[in-house]
């Protein structure tokens, strides 16, 4: 634990981050893309809670409760969203909701 | 037992800055407990009496807004500003608009959400519910002074908005537009947490709270700012411009806007549209103030995209809904203006400090006419209003072509309508900040918005229709004759006494 840094742990973050908007950009499958989309939510978490400790302030790690606290709430709304699209359109992938044009 | 009591006395004096003022976020609590006590009534009334909820909670809103201007008049705007729940909160003159804009917000779209869902058989206490949960989630994002407060109230909002665009469970359409606004907010959240955590870390000291934006501001003020800072702030500003619907984040709009119940259509456009531009404006004049002479080319730069992106793309729509939700991508470009313009000229006009509120309500009783207009209109599907559905409005329902005349007059900023002198003092205060080539765009853009506006207008007005049937005349509630009348007087009203 000495040799790690604040550095090793923003650059996890910072994986973790791109990874998350990578799947975001790249994948169809909306369970996935929900996936990818709370991965970045964690990969600023872990950031936070580094910062939090390397700086020696306690305010960090107190954002991290309101931050799952709202995330929970906000994946129960995402796949209650996602069940009700899967039971109308019998599909979850992206590029077959095409029912908004012009 | 006195040395007992002063101790106590001078503890608390010490404790004195540090205490939370609940008085003074009592409209929020309110608010917060008239969404509960929807869901009281709706436990307790029996089916006959169930059309009082929605009554109750709009009368409440009222209540909270006039408890609102009453302390907000009181409020000496040299006083300077109430800052309260240990930097949580910061109460100025210029939040009591912003909270009036919220509350006029949700007075409005529960006008429409309720003969909207009677007609779709949908539930309308739960509406009501989330409706009043979002007004009183954003009006706390409206006073927000630290990051925590900004974070949670705007994703309160958000996880509410994704409720309500989604809300037609038994429609394809608004389902697909929840999914795809859930993503899309999603995403932006993802960024605006990223953007608060560098900001936070790269600022961070023993000692400092760089969550809070006192705090933020003296730390860039000190010249603490590096390259994580500056990605952070960057990050920051993209959240928000989804939430604003501005460049570059404004792909979801079309979509969003199109899917969603008519009704969530016209929160979406006013009062999410109003969060994203007073967080932007509370941001860039508080925390990240000592960087304006880098934030305000930045946002110059994004007013002029947006206004052209917005104006382009509302051009080559031919369904309403649409049209209306580009139009409101080129209103994001003029927001984005006037925030540049307050930043370059420093607040010292009388309006400028006002300007924004000014501007959001106008274009909000100018976007409800509008939606007051499509809500009584008969259509099969929401989502699908084609330009061609209005032919013959004239002569079927003269008051509903009379609310979507306003409405677009006072959108496109015809004189003398409220949206008018709205647009006015933006281009004056461009002019005044010496921002010529903004003030150009926003110009041509008016010239632009002008084309596609008329073209709605047009159809309803014009276009004599072949049908006979479509010359049956549409019946309008007398509630919605007097609001659409209200909304009317209003708009010329507020554009004849500036």
């Amino acid at each position: 634990m000495e040799n790690t840094t604040l550095a090793h742990h923003l650059l996890l973050a910072g994986l973790l981050f791109v990874i998350g908007l990578t799947g975001v950009l790249v994948r169809r499958n909306l369970l996935v893309v929900y996936m990818c989309l709370e991965l970045m939510l964690t990969a600023a978490t872990l950031a936070l809670v580094a910062f939090s400790r390397f700086n020696q302030t306690m305010d960090g790690a107190v954002f991290v409760f309101f931050i799952i606290t709202v995330a929970a709430a906000e994946v129960a709304v995402g796949l209650a969203l996602i069940v009700a699209l899967f039971r109308q359109q019998k599909t979850v992938q992206s590029n077959e909701l095409n029912t908004l044009c012009d | 037992m006195i040395s007992l009591l002063s101790t106590i006395d001078v503890a608390f004096k010490a404790l004195a800055p540090q205490r939370a003022d609940w008085a003074s976020i009592l409209p929020e609590i309110c608010v917060a407990g008239l969404a509960l006590f929807c869901l009281i009534q709706a436990m307790v009334l029996p089916k006959s009496l169930r059309w009082l909820i929605p009554s109750t909670a709009r009368t409440g809103i009222v209540l909270v807004l006039v408890m609102c201007l009453v302390s907000g008049t009181a409020w000496n705007p040299h006083e300077g500003t109430l800052t309260t729940f240990a930097g949580l909160l910061q109460i100025s003159d210029v939040t009591v608009g912003f909270r009036a804009t919220f509350l006029l917000c949700a007075f409005l779209t529960s006008l429409l959400a309720t003969p909207f869902l009677e007609e779709r058989k949908a539930t309308i206490t739960d509406y009501h519910h989330v409706l009043l949960v979002i007004t009183a989630a954003f009006m706390l994002l409206a006073q927000s002074n630290h990051f925590v407060t900004l974070f949670v109230s705007l994703e309160t909002a958000a996880v509410g908005l994704y409720i309500l665009v989604g809300y037609l469970r038994l429609s394809g359409a608004s389902l697909e537009a929840g999914v795809k606004y859930l993503v899309a907010g999603g995403l932006s959240s993802a960024f605006l947490l990223m953007g608060m955590v560098l900001v936070y870390g790269s600022l961070g000291a023993p000692g400092v709270d760089s969550l809070n934006f006192d705090q933020v501001a003296s730390a860039i003020h000190a010249g603490k700012t590096t390259a994580l800072t500056m990605t952070g702030i960057a990050l920051i500003l993209g959240g928000i411009a989804f939430k604003l619907g501005s460049f570059p984040f404004h792909a979801w709009i079309p979509d969003v806007y199109q899917g969603a119940p008519t009704p969530t259509t016209a929160l979406l456009a006013t009062a999410s549209k109003a969060a994203g531009a007073f967080t932007l404006f509370l941001l860039v004049t508080g925390p990240f103030q000592p960087l304006d002479f880098r934030i305000a080319p930045l946002l110059a730069g994004l007013a002029v995209i947006t206004l052209l992106v917005g104006n382009l793309g509302a051009l080559a729509s031919t369904d309403i809904k649409r049209t209306l939700a580009l139009s409101g991508v080129s209103h994001a470009g003029f927001i984005l203006a006037a925030i540049t313009g307050i930043l370059v000229s420093g607040q010292n006009g009388d309006y400028d400090r006002h300007l924004l509120s000014i501007y959001l309500l106008a274009y909000t009783v100018g976007t409800y006419l509008t939606a007051q207009a499509l809500v009584f209109l008969p259509v099969a599907e929401d989502h699908r209003r084609p330009l061609l559905g209005l032919k013959g409005l004239l002569r079927r329902s003269p008051i509903l072509t009379s609310a979507l005349g306003f409405g677009i007059s006072s959108l496109a900023g015809v004189p003398p309508s409220v949206g008018f002198f709205a647009k006015l003092l933006i281009l004056i205060l461009l002019a005044q900040a010496k921002l010529w080539w903004v003030f150009g765009v926003a110009l041509l853009s008016v010239a632009i918005s002008i084309h596609y506006y008329f073209a709605i207008l047009r159809e309803a007005v014009i276009r004599p229709s072949q049908e006979s049937q479509e010359v049956q005349p549409i019946s309008v509630p007398l509630s919605a004759q007097f609001i659409i009348g209200a909304l009317i007087v209003i708009t010329l009203l507020g554009g004849l006494l500036f």
